[in-house]
């Protein structure tokens, strides 16, 4: 359902926004967390709602990242795969263009870490990464506005 | 062609077979001219770059007659140099100077400078070198036209791809006139073996790769050689290849030609010479030691064969140039073969970019080594990861009553596209935000009481202000504030 709602929220928001779009990803963000919240506050527990909003977070990260980043398409690959779909679409990506070589286990590390990292060479693997981290610490710090922030009118309430 | 015959037969100070990649119909000629010119004279490079200047400038040029007029200075030149040189046929070198002043536009300068210089250069062999003077760090040429010179050798490096406009201008010092030339000029010659690289690669525009390669490396040694030779201050050589190293950048050639280039010149270049190119082709001290070393032999010996063993600095030159995309330029003492090229744009891009991490990892400042770096960079970015989660839970069971004040948002939201006007009052559109959200979560938290009647107070407290927020909430505006004050407290 949300899954619905970040495309929805993605192409009305139109244009590759650069990386730095921090109101558009709160948008999508918050647009995200109200519809998790509806689809099931109250029947579902909380780990449910909270593994729904991780994967909001996520999305909305990369739809706000653009298609124009590796680690963004395949983060949302991942995010939308997920629901087990079983027809894989004949016009596959290639996944492995360059199978690595793997002998560097902080390489391989990084890898599994950054989405998407399994295919790139190593110099797309450091800009992706950076990229990536660029856009988690903007993640975590909207997350953390919002969480202070619905604390915050919690304890003054 | 003639050009690259040139140059190549002038790097191989003692090798007399032309190098067997000669493209050039009059390689031959070239070749054998310059077998004549530079490898009978047991000068330093004072004798090449002569022999080198003679052929260059006693070409008769007639494929070339834009130059006409600088030739026929060059000419009477040439035959001051002939005669010092002991040179002969000059025919084949006047080709080749023809040609290689045809690709520069005007390499040459004021033609009155030439015949000034053509007089200078009768104070013989001696006076044609630079040499260094110790106390002033610059060359002292002792013809009184120091610019001609200057512009000769510019143009001959430029023929062979020696120099370049670029490199005196790197060296030029801002000392006395008379020197300054000259010590450009020197700067350019004793420097030769790694401005050579690097000026080769300017000018590779001009010559095939092969010229530029087999020019480059053979052509620089043997400047490499007779210019070390002269020089007395090896500090001032030494700065100057200090300079060279520090001006040199990389250039980045289309890797099987490089691969060929080199492979075809290696062969051809004395094998000794390549020998020891690979060897001290490694630091600059290295070079500048075994330059020191070569000058104090070259001195006494005056070889073709010490030439070549000064042209192992060759190897630090890269190869042509030309085409495409990135150029880079191989630093001297390093290796010109392509992969080796190629491999340091790689790691050059990858050390660009683990700064660029370095500088989103908080606290990677102080550490250096990319193992270490990377360990802090995945570190960080697991942390990162695990606080998405923790937030996430933490979200699911703090704020079920978001669901309201989301969906306003949102819709709002598309109105502005970006457009953030000034939270105002922040805290009473927090608390007016909140509270409505509140509503909902009496009925959908069934966590604490506590929380819920927390809701309840804040929601009557704000009750007033919550009416108007409501209010406003259908403007674009207050749903700015409101998305606003979420927006500049994470953007802070």
């Amino acid at each position: 359902m949300y899954r619905r709602s970040f495309k929805d929220t993605k192409s009305s928001l139109g244009s590759p926004n650069p990386n730095f779009s921090k109101p558009m990803v709160a948008l999508r963000f918050l647009r995200a967390l109200s519809l998790v919240r509806c689809s099931g506050p109250g029947a579902r527990s909380p780990s449910y709602r909270a593994r729904g909003i991780r994967r909001a977070a996520y999305a909305c990260m990369a739809a706000s990242a653009g298609p124009r980043r590796a680690w963004s398409r395949a983060l949302l690959r991942k995010i939308r795969r997920r629901p087990g779909r079983g027809l894989r679409r004949p016009r596959a990506v290639i996944r492995r263009r360059r199978p690595v070589g793997g002998g560097d286990p902080l390489e391989v590390a990084l890898r599994r870490l950054v989405p998407g990292g399994g295919c790139m060479e190593y110099c797309r693997l450091l800009e992706e990464a950076a990229d990536y981290v660029k856009c988690l610490a903007m993640q975590v710090r909207l997350m953390q506005t919002i969480v202070d922030s619905a604390s915050h009118v919690n304890s003054i309430d | 062609m003639e050009k690259e015959t040139f140059w190549s037969s002038n790097g191989h100070s003692g090798d007399v077979q032309p190098p067997p990649a000669m493209r050039s119909g009059s390689s031959k000629q070239s070749a054998r001219c310059f077998h004549n010119l530079i490898w009978k004279q047991p000068l330093t490079h004072d004798a090449d770059l002569e022999s080198a200047l003679s052929s260059l400038v006693s070409s008769p040029a007639p494929s070339h007659p834009m130059l006409s007029s600088d030739r026929a200075v060059i000419g009477e030149l040439i035959g001051r140099m002939e005669t010092i040189c002991n040179s002969d046929e000059m025919s084949t070198g006047s080709q080749c100077h023809s040609a290689k002043n045809s690709c520069y536009s005007s390499p040459l300068n004021s033609p009155p400078r030439l015949n000034l210089s053509a007089v200078d250069h009768r104070h013989g062999r001696g006076g044609l070198p630079v040499l260094l003077n110790p106390d002033t760090g610059a060359l002292c040429m002792p013809f009184s036209d120091d610019q001609w010179f200057a512009d000769r050798t510019a143009s001959l490096s430029r023929c062979g791809g020696m120099f370049s406009p670029d490199f005196e201008g790197k060296f030029r010092l801002p000392e006395t006139p008379v020197q300054l030339p000259g010590a450009s000029s020197s700067k350019s010659l004793t420097g030769c073996r790694t401005g050579g690289a690097q000026l080769e690669m300017e000018t590779r525009s001009q010559f095939g790769r092969l010229l530029t390669l087999q020019g480059a490396e053979v052509g620089d040694g043997q400047e490499e050689s007779s210019t070390s030779d002269r020089v007395t201050a090896e500090a001032t050589s030494l700065n100057l290849r200090g300079i060279s190293d520090s001006n040199s950048k990389k250039r980045k050639l289309p890797a099987k030609d490089k691969g060929k280039e080199s492979a075809t010149n290696l062969p051809n270049m004395a094998e000794n010479s390549d020998a020891k190119r690979c060897k001290l082709g490694k630091t600059n001290d290295a070079v500048e030691n075994s330059g020191a070393a070569e000058e104090a032999t070259t001195k006494t010996e005056q070889n073709g064969d010490t030439g070549q063993t000064s042209s192992k600095d060759n190897d630090s030159k890269p190869p042509e140039p030309p085409k495409d995309y990135i150029h880079v330029r191989a630093r001297r003492g390093q290796a010109t073969d392509a992969h080796s090229l190629a491999e340091r744009v790689r790691r050059e891009k990858i050390s660009k970019r683990m700064k660029f991490l370095q500088d989103l990892v908080p606290g990677c400042n102080k550490v250096t080594g990319k193992a270490v770096m990377l360990d802090e960079i995945i570190n960080y970015v697991q942390s990162l990861q695990q606080q998405v989660e923790f937030l996430s839970m933490k979200l699911a069971t703090l704020n079920p009553q978001f669901e309201n004040m989301e969906n306003l948002l949102p819709k709002e939201k598309y109105q502005v596209s970006g457009a953030m006007p000034g939270p105002l009052y922040p805290s009473e559109m927090a608390i007016a935000a909140y509270p409505c959200a509140d509503l909902e979560a009496q009925f959908l938290n069934p966590q604490t009481q506590t929380m819920q009647l927390a809701a309840m107070d804040g929601l009557a407290d704000a009750t007033p202000q919550l009416a108007e927020f409501w209010e406003g909430l259908q403007t674009a505006a207050q749903i700015n504030f409101g998305h606003d004050h979420l927006c500049g407290k994470y953007m802070e």
